[in-house]
């Protein structure tokens, strides 16, 4: 359902319009139907296209209209337990791919929606299906979905072929290129092995293909093998990213073992990066504020903290760079973080 | 375990470069190539080869797709035509004594475009599918036909979405009108500089006066053109410009890259400068220009570099460089770039065109007023890529090279000479000799210039892969 504030220019069955506000409640309507939402920042919601369970009395918020970031989660369920996730999964079987199709299709123009979990491929039937219908009814969208690509085979080649793969990319997490090291984080055992051969399956699809490393204690020293094996073994991805540490689930549980601080020793990051670019892989970094990395390695950095999760320290407010910095996630602990926070 | 063919060459110091059909690539020894041939790799050299993407095990696994993946990328790719040399004019206001394209005097009659021949030119434009072009003017002196140029200019514009335009002037004549023509966001100068005002004099303008008139045109339009000039210096190697001025005079012109350039054996150059037949010469020389500019970058932490050089070194390390034509694999003819010569004569490329007007041999593909015949230019693309080549096969530089047919054509008369024994072979294997010297360089010296050339913030070991295995029994 789509809540706006005014009637839209384009209207569709699925809208419900502001017809009165009161202290503390916002009453929207349509068709003889009624929606009260506790709340009274009608121009926050205004756009806004919600998922609604009547019998739960709960209105969950699934595409904001003017955000770069809006992602669904299709499932709670993972078959990896990493040692930083920030989801942390759970047993839950339900399935919304049905609500999540209508949602997708009333979204903005040009949006870019994201697929997460637990692990989307999971319900691999429903994720593909969704791609195939929304590819063909809004080529203006683009997708990102984020898999452990644990679940893909030679026969999933074709359908993923049959895709927009042009407007997909895949958001792909390899840790090391040592297997071992891999499977201890992701806590998996084959997981690497499992890993390769989808990846393999992507590519001869023609899939867009990003890989995320998270940089952790487990990997830091490994990370130059691991640019040396991406460039020789994927060298199909289009760009790598390589992410720091987000304090929040088992990423906050086990932050003192797994935070590296790469302010004070970059050398291995810098070889991983150097190594990569110079070999055709496009390196990215996410979530290193610019005051961390050195000059000749900002250029590869992308403001990449979702709005809604994304803080400033005091000391920032004297930076220069501020404006094309992504700062710091809001649950960062100052205390255990970086040391060399400074503003420039 | 199955290993893809490596290829192997010494370099001069006595390590081993290898490389797979991909361009995958490390250095080794002597001992491991005795090791691979005769069947003795260690557990170590065979852990080595999976990891570096030099073996596999079965068809079916990630290893060897990747392979199949890294090989198809090295592959140059062509595609629709859209980027087109035409020449208005053939006359011209210098007699370069290199000069390598055919030229008429300025005041020669019957030289340039009739509105006729314009016509053409522009019905041919016209006809292309696409939405993107790139002119490229050459002559003769294309700036003595301004409104020819406006004219073309004018019409590419409004025919296509996105177009480009390049004068490969010689900036003797700039009045007024030339420089706003130049002024264009759209329009790009390419000239040449060989050196100080003595270098330009003594093969180009001939007369100090033309030459202090052409540094005070090429001063006007860096007003009005600033960042949309190239120059590159063409060098005669009997007289060679002094290299530390040549390297101050791009420096004060805000380049950052030299392209140094034979004389080109093509045309008429090569009655006046039989040097240019002479490729140990021509390396030689180029190296000691790369020694000084890496000398120099380091004191000066600058970062000039040389344009050739730093394209090879690219191409070595990762596929996609593939936007200068010269050297690509395959380097398919008349396929995303041709020539139109003044008389509305199709060539591939503007060598080909040389050597046609000399009469050595019937290069041309077409004619503006027919199209293009693909009889013809098949044959030259049976020889238009270097895979099947038998020197080529044994070479590891092979996949980061191109091939050039025309050159082979224009020096030999032939295109089978052996390649080992053609100036293209000899000036390529210099270049990625070098190429790969300084890749495997750990001299801070050299790597100051390669972090600059190949814009990274640094060169760290695994870059360049190297493996040795000093545990392995010897014979």
């Amino acid at each position: 359902m789509r809540l706006l504030s005014a009637p839209a220019p384009s209207p569709t069955m699925h809208d419900v319009v502001l017809v009165g506000t009161e202290d503390g409640k916002l009453s929207y309507a349509a068709d003889g139907r009624r929606l009260d939402v506790a709340s009274d920042d009608a121009p926050s919601l205004d756009g806004n296209i919600v998922l609604l369970s009547p019998a739960r009395g709960t209105l969950q918020r699934l595409i904001r209209p003017n955000s770069a970031h809006n992602t669904l989660l299709v499932t709670e369920r993972c078959d990896q337990l990493c040692v930083m996730c920030s989801q942390p999964p759970n047993t839950a079987e339900w399935n919304l791919f049905e609500f999540y199709l209508q949602a997708v299709r009333l979204a903005p123009r040009d949006a870019v929606i994201g697929i997460s979990g637990g692990e989307p491929t999971l319900l691999l039937d429903d994720l593909l299906n969704f791609l195939s219908i929304l590819g063909e009814e809004r080529p203006d969208l683009r997708f990102h979905v984020l898999t452990n690509a644990q679940h893909l085979t030679a026969t999933d080649v074709g359908r993923l072929r049959a895709l927009h793969l042009d407007r997909i990319e895949w958001g792909v997490p390899v840790y090391a290129s040592a297997g071992g090291v891999h499977d201890r984080i992701v806590g998996k055992s084959g997981a690497f092995e499992r890993l390769q051969r989808s990846l393999s399956f992507l590519a001869r699809a023609g899939a867009r293909i990003e890989i995320r490393t998270v940089v952790t204690t487990m990997n830091y020293q490994s990370l130059p093998a691991l640019a040396s094996y991406l460039a020789v073994n994927v060298p199909f991805a289009e760009t790598w990213a390589l992410m720091q540490l987000e304090n929040i689930g088992y990423g906050r549980l086990n932050w003192n073992s797994l935070f590296i601080d790469t302010g004070e020793d970059f050398g291995p990051l810098g070889r991983a990066i150097a190594i990569a670019a110079g070999r055709g892989l496009v390196p990215r970094l996410y979530n290193f504020p610019l005051c961390t990395l050195p000059k000749a390695y900002r250029k590869f950095s992308v403001a990449s903290i979702s709005d809604w999760k994304q803080k400033y320290l005091p000391t920032c407010s004297q930076c220069s760079l501020q404006s094309t910095c992504g700062g710091f996630f809001q649950w960062y602990p100052e205390d255990r973080g970086f040391g060399g926070v400074k503003p420039e | 375990m199955n290993i893809w063919p490596l290829r192997f060459r010494e370099l001069a110091d006595g390590r081993v470069f290898l490389a797979d059909d991909a361009g995958t690539f490390f250095l080794s020894d002597r001992s491991f190539v005795d090791r691979y041939g005769e069947d003795r790799l260690t557990t170590r050299d065979r852990d080595f080869l999976l990891a570096n993407g030099h073996a596999f095990e079965t068809e079916s696994e990630p290893a060897y797709n990747s392979f199949a993946w890294r090989w198809s990328a090295r592959q140059a790719k062509g595609g629709r035509l859209r980027y087109v040399i035409l020449v208005p004019t053939l006359r011209c206001n210098l007699a370069c004594t290199y000069c390598q394209v055919s030229r008429a005097p300025e005041t020669a009659r019957g030289f340039d475009w009739t509105p006729e021949a314009l016509a053409q030119v522009l019905g041919y434009l016209e006809a292309l599918s696409g939405s993107e072009i790139k002119i490229e003017f050459q002559g003769g002196e294309p700036l003595l036909r301004l409104d020819l140029l406006n004219a073309v200019r004018d019409f590419c514009r409004a025919r296509f979405a996105r177009s480009e335009f390049v004068v490969c002037t010689n900036l003797q004549s700039i009045g007024p009108a030339e420089l706003d023509f130049l002024s264009a966001s759209d329009t790009y100068v390419s000239t040449s500089v060989d050196g100080v005002l003595s270098d330009h004099d003594r093969h180009r303008t001939q007369n100090p006066a033309l030459a202090k008139q052409f540094f005070e045109n090429l001063g006007a339009v860096r007003r009005v053109a600033a960042g949309r000039i190239s120059a590159l210096p063409t060098i005669d190697l009997d007289q060679p410009p002094d290299l530390d001025a040549l390297i101050r005079t791009y420096e004060d012109l805000g380049q950052n890259s030299i392209f140094l350039r034979p004389v080109n054996y093509q045309g008429f150059a090569r009655r006046r400068h039989p040097a240019a037949r002479d490729v140990g010469r021509w390396n030689q020389f180029h190296e000691n220009f790369v020694r000084k500019i890496i000398e120099r970058n380091y004191q000066t932490g600058g970062n000039l570099g040389e344009y050739y050089l730093t394209l090879c070194l690219k191409r070595m390390l990762a596929p996609g460089h593939d936007g200068h034509v010269d050297l690509r694999n395959p380097g398919l003819l008349g396929d995303d770039y041709l020539v139109i010569d003044q008389d509305g004569v199709l060539y591939p490329t503007d060598e080909a065109r040389m050597v046609s007007r000399i009469g050595l041999a019937d290069l041309s593909i077409g004619t503006v007023a027919h199209g293009v015949d693909h009889q013809r230019l098949a044959a030259l693309n049976g020889a238009a890529f270097n895979h099947l080549d038998p020197d080529c096969v044994h070479c590891p530089y092979q996949p980061f090279c191109g091939v050039d047919p025309v050159d082979d054509i224009s020096r030999y008369g032939r295109l089978d000479l052996p390649k080992h024994l053609t100036w293209f072979c000899g000036r390529h294997l210099a270049l990625f000799d070098l190429a790969a010297r300084l890749l495997f360089s750990r001299d801070e010296m050299v790597q100051h210039s390669l972090r600059q050339w190949l814009d990274l913030p640094e060169i760290p070991i695994g870059l360049a892969p190297v493996h040795y295995d000093p545990t392995a029994p010897t014979r």
